[in-house]
């Protein structure tokens, strides 16, 4: 019986009369509407934001490009409100300097601890010691390592500071140089060197006090055994 | 020869509608009005019957049409040509049914309250007393089903679509339809006893 009913039920349904034709047409204006809508929503995204897209692109390229990417970054901070970090392919946690380090990042100055003088424990590198990039290769030599320095402001910041360490032998303009690096990646990936080559700066500067504080975490292990032997030798003969 | 040129002429033919759909289906994608206004004159009594027996309500149902013709350019993009466009119009009408079923039901338990259901002038008015009737009956009893046995029962049943083409619509096998479409009947005839009629 109940089978019987739920056929005819079904077959009531089936037959239920159709919509009209203004309702038809109505619900089709309100597709053509709604599509009309959602297309002017879109463009107007579109209208907005790729205007402003294309000026962050230009100007972070700008500033690459002119070394001003700290003032662009600055100024970033300052509109968005957002502390803006800049990426660093390795974050530095010095805990994670181990021996193995300078074997791999030859570009912090090596020092011999043998001579009695402050001074002769910062020789000069040899000539023939290029004014290495941070990441080992010659200057200008690889377009691709160049392309990388445009992309990564930091490395051009690190350049500076290496040429005026390693090639100009000038200690003040070095040590203003790294200070500039690790202002702007206080965290990179070449920060232990960089504060290491600072030391060593402030010592050829006869800030011996400021040296002192700047050796004691590479003696002391913050850095693992990296540069440990040297800074320890040379805390020795600043002591006062 | 005759034969054989008739088999060539309705490959041209089937060969021009095949490139013809492509071209309707890349014009969706790019949310041509135009393209959307050719599917919905052609589809739209397909998909309003759809929604009119799933839903039960002619205002649910025309939102839900409304619903699937505006996203019906973003949804194209998943539109492979395996089944036909009508069948695809569905699937995407069985997809957003589940938001319009609640207020299609509040609808319908709000117009038999107020009793503003209007009798179709018929021949026979007595049969078409009954026929709302029982169409009303059955629309009541499906609310009390799953979504996915309600859309089994319309489509399977109602509409009278084979299994292999529900699992399509419904994304789910055939068995699992066939098993949807089982429970769906027997509660509906549980709900039918109950009301008393027949």
């Amino acid at each position: 019986m109940s089978k019987d009913l739920l056929d005819e039920a079904t077959v009531a349904l089936r037959e239920t009369e159709p919509v009209s034709e203004f309702e038809a047409r109505a619900t089709r204006a309100r597709v053509m509407s709604g599509l009309h809508q959602t297309r002017v929503k879109r463009r107007t995204r579109l209208a907005f934001l790729l205007p402003l897209a294309a000026s962050f692109v230009a100007v972070s390229a700008w500033g690459a490009a002119n070394g001003k990417a700290r003032l662009v970054q600055d100024i970033l901070e300052r509109l968005v409100g957002v502390t803006v970090t800049t990426p660093s392919r390795a974050p530095a946690a010095p805990k994670r300097h181990t021996a193995q380090r300078p074997a791999v990042a030859p570009s912090s100055e090596p020092v011999q601890i043998a001579a009695s003088p402050v001074t002769e424990l910062l020789p000069v590198p040899p000539s023939a010691i290029r004014p290495a990039s941070p990441a080992g290769s010659s200057i200008g030599a690889d377009s691709a390592s160049e392309h990388a320095e445009r992309v990564d402001p930091n490395l051009v910041l690190y350049r500076v500071a290496h040429a005026a360490h390693f090639v100009d032998h000038d200690p003040a303009r070095a040590l203003a140089a790294w200070d500039a690096y690790l202002r702007a990646a206080p965290n990179g990936e070449f920060a232990p060197e960089a504060r290491y080559n600072r030391a060593l700066s402030l010592v050829r500067l006869g800030r011996s006090a400021e040296a002192r504080s700047a050796l004691e975490p590479f003696a002391t292990g913050a850095y693992g055994n990296y540069r440990k032997t040297e800074a320890s030798a040379l805390l020795e003969r600043l002591a006062p | 020869m005759t034969v054989f040129g008739l088999t060539m002429v309705t490959e041209q033919a089937l060969a021009n509608d095949a490139e013809q759909a492509d071209e309707l289906v890349l014009r969706l994608q790019r949310a041509d009005p135009s393209a959307v206004a050719e599917v919905y004159d052609a589809h739209h009594a397909a998909v309003r019957a759809f929604a009119k027996r799933l839903l039960g309500d002619a205002a649910s149902a025309e939102d839900l049409v409304h619903e699937v013709f505006v996203s019906l350019p973003q949804a194209v993009r998943k539109f492979r040509g395996d089944s036909a466009l009508r069948t695809f119009l569905i699937s995407i009408a069985v997809n957003h049914a589940r938001h319009h079923v609640r207020a299609a039901q509040r609808r319908r338990r709000a117009i038999s309250a107020y009793g503003e259901t209007k009798l179709q002038e018929s021949s026979d008015p007595e049969h078409e007393a009954r026929r709302k009737e029982l169409a009303e009956l059955l629309s009541r009893a499906l609310d009390k089903l799953p979504i996915d046995q309600r859309v089994a029962f319309v489509l399977c049943e109602v509409e009278e679509r084979s299994s292999q083409e529900v699992s399509e619509i419904v994304g789910a096998p055939e068995a699992t339809v066939r098993t949807r479409l089982f429970h769906a009947k027997k509660k509906l005839r549980l709900a039918l006893t109950t009301e008393g009629i027949g």
